[in-house]
């Protein structure tokens, strides 16, 4: 009986209060879905290159692999007819664009179809369809299969051709069959995907005699050993066995910082909206104080009204997190085409034709949404029941207690935030101990907002009162007075604010370090690459030979710098292997150094020596003078650092040497890329038509000057950013919405203070006045307050997290515009949120208002 | 006379269903019969046989790319010092895709493709080892060459002579099976048919180019479940190719290549009607000079004795025959040295040694050789091998 009653005086208070509870449900669902929707993103785009790496590896359990240039295809003949080692796999693999087909990027997979079989069974001739001629795979240069679903979605048929973009080269493909999986995950496994005979892939990527590298399914245990002990000595020193686990770790690995990344920005959306819950669920407990302390005083008991708190925050929690995972899955939609953008730009290419929606994102939000509701509301019931009876009747009892609070909080903030810093302290490379130091930091900042409140409204009142008289002062000391309802609200706001501001700031200085580095870097007047500086890995991309030398001989052209640029295997992993021109006057001033001594390493590099970029550096703990070992056509060779340089071109890092170094351990006399000086006096863009009218026709060359370089490159890096663009964008949404909620309520609930102030002779106009000039105030409280938090935030992101995730130096770089931007955030939302209130109040006859409680 | 195939779609489908490698996993099998294989929609473009030609050693011990099909088919049957009989079968088969490939400049491009078999018969333990390999006919990964040293191979199993043609050495190994051989003769080739013309039917065009050595002294070893043992006997070979060979209707055949202890050697075929009659029959008798003469269908005659049904494929074959070649006053007892020597591959088959023994001009003869029999079963349309 007893039960039903409190229920119903729930169910009042709900239907009273439309608005509140539908605000707080809101709060819990934006929460929730931008954590469920970078969470799927991040988890499509890993299960898809999951899928792709399983699809392609197969039941391979080794693999020889190569250089730059791969494996000369005499070492596959040497197996099979010296060897004896049958199970084994021929590969050439690479990716190419398809400028006829939007969306569409492929992934080549060059096979022999007689060694195939036991490797990826995903080519089973049940999955042809009918009409698939599998001999013509053989007999037909430019003939392919295809997964009937990526034909299906790009509209093309068995029969049709493809133009594709290969390195430099334009290549047709001509579909010949589509592949027709049974199961779902083979289906995925070849999204994107087009299977080809070695020799027609081998043509298309102009490899010939190369091959990718050589898959091989030896036996477990001994006998495995034995022959893997075998070939390591039978092989040429030029090739490596290794197993396919550890180069996937490898590419994994890269992409690992970046998610991680990802995800912390999107539990700082988390966090704001834990505060939103959080300020709704403790204001629908103030504002009940009465009723509570009422039942408490007619014999419900504390358990009960602790049971009747957390039940309605229940409810609001599983609507909340329900409707926060459905927005969440179609937010994701969305976010996942960008976050694959970023990993195709950065890492490699990976195709994502869907929004995986597994369980693991799901479950996670579900238990965040309701784990940080619970929570939240926790904190205000256990208050309401704690307190006498009596007590709780009288709101300024309350009040009382918060402010006697306000110091402790900050006491509590000022530990956290020390706490932040003592584990920012510890030397380590570990992101997650960075990202629990920026956590313990913005909570201390919060914690510290209602006495920064409290310090600001003294400071403002006299302030305001001396401008705006009586109604300004009462504006600033309602702030204090109903501190319990606006602390919560001002610091929520604060922190999201703050972190748009942390995150503007990062991207910002990251923005201008990189166009610093752009421009000693790129000092040369034109740049030629083979194929667009964004798409996808440098391999096979080498320019024409004899353009060079055309180049070389057109007038105007003073001096060129050949770089030849592969990403390669190295025992630090991928790395990104530069092999330059280096002229001593002219070239040397385009590196700067991070160590090293750069009157003497120089010497070091022109008798072999290496640079290496900072990434590479930082996360193997090199420094001048170490050796590393890397894998060339000679065997595993040491190569001495000479200087550790700035650079941030690559995360996977960078390792440079001369030319002459490169050629002498590598065959590979291919250049992918020339840097030209302009002769003086030469106009440049003149100069660049020039050379363009020197390339031929199916010679695809890309020429630019370096102003135009710079612009692409910086594209390329605004699109990388894109994603952390949208989370900001999405975190500053959930703050404004949060706040929209905390001050509407706040408002809505002064209806009979209102009211009584209407009876005493307040006009419309000046109700407007009051209740907005409140809502202001603590929007441009949290709007200051959220700058120095930004600047904190900031400082964190850009010398701890981004060096721990990626191993860059940025340029700390403020952003003056940034703090107006933030501030006028904070305040029109805080203005916004006062408008419905004094709309509603100032319609309202004072009569109707006092009777409204 | 021997096998023909036609893999073509039939036959890459199989190679990508994972017939090919050792490895120890179930893997579907498609039905291929070796006759139904034979059909002649694809043979457009490619050289047909309809007269003799000149032959030209070596070169024509080399592969012949304009014709559709190619093999080179190697028999034996040898013991060891104590006795121990032991049959061989090594064969490497070259089929063209197309008769003309377009320029291009990856090594692997090709249109002909490889598919070897290798039997081995160990008649002592009563065991039947057969194995098969494919590989593209590119990257010195199989092929066959004529000049300017003969060889033709398939991986690691290879037939390779220092000069011309002979002597040659065959070596092949696979799962603890191996046989390693020098085969060597001064008697010269055999010219099938008419001059190496060898009519498979009625009509002018169902033929095939073909020559054998016939009687090819043989030494070397035979390895079975790792233990080597010396064995020396006599080998046959045949090079066989052409585009189209068989007529509608062709059931089968049946190919015999015996070797008496007289030093005579004999080659008998017949292609069979559904209903098992003969269709068309040839054969040619090698003297003991080395001279041959070319046996008609009336010259012989073939009476099975006995047959077997195999439990793998459930089909059944001849075992056991009785051949008359009434002019020369031969009659022959065949009996095969196992009952098993179906090779379960691809193509489904029956490929054994025999044990030869009758009269000759009123003299006791006795010998070995080797039987083919082909369109008796098919192998199972869904049935599944482990291997």
């Amino acid at each position: 009986m007893i039960r039903s009653t409190l229920f119903k005086t729930t169910m009042r208070h709900v239907l009273r209060h439309p608005w509140q509870f539908g605000l707080a449900i809101l709060g819990v669902a934006l929460g929730v879905a931008v954590v469920v929707s970078i969470d799927l993103a991040n988890d499509s785009a890993s299960r898809a290159f999951a899928i792709s790496t399983e699809t392609l590896v197969g039941r391979t359990t080794h693999q020889i692999v190569g250089g730059p240039n791969g494996v000369d295809e005499a070492v596959y003949r040497q197996l099979r007819t010296e060897l004896g080692v049958r199970t084994a796999a021929p590969v050439v693999e690479g990716y190419a664009a398809a400028p006829e087909n939007p969306g569409l990027s492929l992934r080549i997979l060059g096979i022999d179809p007689f060694a195939e079989a036991p490797f990826r069974p995903y080519l089973l001739p049940g999955e042809l369809s009918p009409d698939g001629d599998v001999t013509a795979l053989m007999t037909e240069p430019e003939s392919a299969l295809m997964s009937a679903s990526t034909a299906a979605t790009h509209g093309i048929v068995a029969g049709d051709e493809i133009t594709m973009r290969i390195g430099q080269n334009t290549q047709t493909a001509r579909i010949i069959g589509l592949l027709e999986p049974q199961d779902s995950t083979s289906q995925q496994a070849i999204d994107g995907l087009l299977i080809a005979d070695i020799a027609t892939a081998q043509e298309w990527f102009g490899s010939t005699g190369r091959l990718d590298r050589i898959d091989l399914i030896l036996p477990e245990g001994e006998a495995g050993n034995a022959v893997a002990q075998q070939l390591a000595t039978a092989l040429p020193e030029d090739v490596r066995l290794v197993r396919p686990e550890t180069r996937t770790e490898t590419i994994e690995q890269m992409t690992a910082a970046f998610e991680l990344n990802l995800t912390a920005l999107s539990l700082l959306a988390l966090i704001v909206g834990m505060f939103l819950i959080y300020n709704t669920m403790t204001f629908s407990v103030v504002q009940r104080r009465g009723l509570i302390g009422t039942l408490r005083c007619i014999g419900v008991t504390r358990r009960q009204v602790f049971t009747l708190v957390l039940g309605e925050a229940l409810i609001v929690g599983i609507i909340g997190t329900l409707a926060g995972l459905v927005l969440g899955v179609l937010l994701g939609r969305g976010l996942v085409t960008l976050v694959t953008q970023t990993i195709n730009d950065l890492y490699f290419t990976v195709s994502v034709q869907s929004v995986a929606i597994s369980a693991t994102p799901l479950i996670k939000g579900a238990i965040l949404g309701m784990v940080a509701t619970l929570l939240a509301s926790a904190v205000p019931a256990w208050e309401a029941t704690s307190t006498p009876a009596r007590t709780v009747l009288r709101r300024s009892s309350y009040e009382d207690r918060i402010r006697q609070a306000v110091p402790i909080a900050a006491g509590i903030g000022v530990g956290l935030l020390a706490i932040g810093l003592g584990l920012l302290a510890i030397p380590s490379q570990s992101i997650v101990l960075s990202f629990t130091a920026l956590f313990a930091m913005t909570i201390g900042a919060a914690a510290l907002t209602p006495l920064m409140t409290l310090w600001l409204m003294q400071l403002v009142r006299p302030l305001i009162g001396r401008s705006f008289g009586m109604l300004g002062r009462m504006a600033a000391r309602d702030v204090v007075a109903a501190l319990s309802r606006t602390s919560v609200a001002i610091a929520a706001l604060m922190i999201a604010v703050s972190v748009t501001i942390g995150v503007g700031l990062m991207v910002g200085s990251f923005r201008q370090t990189v166009i610093d580095w752009l421009g000693h870097t790129l000092q040369a007047d034109i740049f030629v690459t083979s194929a667009s500086l964004s798409s996808g890995p440098p391999t096979a991309s080498a320019l024409p030979p004899d353009v060079i030398e055309r180049f070389t001989n057109t007038p105007g052209v003073d001096g060129i710098r050949r770089y030849r640029a592969l990403t390669s295997e190295t025992p630090l992993g991928m790395v990104t292997l530069i092999g330059t021109d280096i002229a001593p006057q002219r070239d040397r001033a385009s590196y700067r150094f991070l160590a090293g001594d750069p009157t003497q390493l120089w010497d070091v590099f022109e008798q072999g020596g290496v640079l290496v970029s900072e990434p590479l550096a930082y996360r193997h703990n090199l420094a001048p003078n170490d050796t590393i070992m890397l894998y060339t056509d000679r065997g595993e060779r040491p190569f001495t650092i000479a200087g550790v340089y700035y650079d941030y071109g690559s995360q996977q890092g960078a390792i440079t040497m001369n030319l002459e170094t490169y050629r002498s351990y590598w065959d590979d006399q291919s250049v992918s890329s020339l840097a030209i000086y302009a002769a003086p006096n030469v106009n440049v863009d003149d100069l660049v038509t020039q050379l363009r009218a020197q390339v031929g026709v199916n010679e695809v060359v890309q020429i630019r000057s370096n102003l135009s370089l710079r612009n692409e490159s910086l594209i390329v890096f605004d699109r990388t950013f894109a994603i952390t663009t949208v989370l900001q964008f999405l975190a500053t949404i959930v703050a404004f919405v949060g706040v929209l909620a905390a001050l509407m309520a706040l408002q809505l609930e002064r209806a009979r203070e209102l009211g009584v102030l209407r009876a005493n002779g307040l006009t419309p106009r000046q109700l407007w006045g009051v209740v907005v000039s409140q809502t202001g105030l603590m929007g441009l409280t949290a709007g200051l307050l959220s700058i120095p938090v930004g600047i904190m935030l900031a400082t964190v992101l850009v010398f701890v997290i981004n060096k721990r995730s990626f191993g860059w130096t940025l340029f700390f770089q403020m952003d003056g515009g940034l703090f107006l931007q933030a501030l006028l955030v904070a305040i029109v939302a805080a203005l916004l949120a006062g408008l419905y209130p004094a709309w509603r109040m100032s319609r309202i006859s004072p009569a109707l208002a006092l009777r409204e409680e | 006379m021997t096998l023909y195939t036609k893999w073509l779609l039939v036959l890459v489908t199989l190679l990508l269903t994972g017939c090919v490698g050792g490895a120890q996993y179930v893997e579907p099998q498609t039905r291929l019969s070796a006759v139904e294989a034979v059909g002649s929609n694809r043979d457009a473009g490619f050289a047909r046989v309809t007269e003799p030609r000149p032959f030209e050693f070596p070169r024509d011990r080399g592969p012949h790319p304009e014709y559709a099909i190619e093999w080179w088919y190697y028999t034996g049957n040898l013991q060891t010092d104590a006795g121990r009989h032991f049959g061989f079968q090594l064969t490497f088969f070259r089929s063209g895709l197309t008769p003309e490939m377009p320029e291009r400049s990856s090594d692997w491009a090709t249109s002909n493709i490889y598919m070897a078999h290798f039997a081995l018969a160990d008649v002592a333990d009563e065991q039947f080892y057969a194995f098969e390999r494919f590989s593209r006919g590119a990257v010195g990964l199989a092929g066959a060459q004529g000049e300017p040293t003969f060889g033709v191979w398939l991986e690691d199993w290879r037939v390779t002579s220092e000069n011309d043609g002979l002597p040659m050495r065959l070596r092949a190994s696979q799962d603890g099976v191996a046989i390693d051989l020098v085969l060597d003769t001064d008697r010269p080739v055999v010219l099938q048919g008419d001059r190496g013309y060898s009519q498979k039917g009625r009509e002018r065009g169902n033929a095939s180019y073909y020559y054998s050595f016939t009687r090819l002294e043989t030494t070397g070893t035979v390895t079975v479940d790792g233990q080597s043992h010396a064995v020396q006997g006599l080998s046959w070979m045949d090079h066989e190719f052409g585009t189209s060979a068989l007529e509608d209707g062709a059931e089968g055949w049946d190919w015999f290549s015996i070797q008496l202890d007289n030093a005579t050697d004999i080659m008998y075929a017949q292609v069979r009607n559904p209903d098992g009659s003969a269709q068309y029959a040839f054969g040619m008798l090698v003297g003991t000079d080395g001279s041959y003469r070319f046996l008609e269908a009336s010259d012989a005659m073939l009476e099975v004795v006995d047959t077997w049904r195999s439990s793998y494929s459930g089909a059944e074959y001849p075992s056991g025959w009785r051949l008359q070649i009434p002019e020369d006053n031969i009659d022959l007892q065949i009996t095969p040295h196992l009952r098993d020597q179906e090779l379960p591959l691809a193509v489904l088959y029956w490929e054994g040694a025999v044990r030869i023994e009758g009269t000759s001009n009123g003299q006791s003869v006795s010998g070995n050789g080797y039987v083919e029999l082909t369109g008796y079963g098919e192998q199972q349309e869904e049935g599944l091998r482990i291997r």
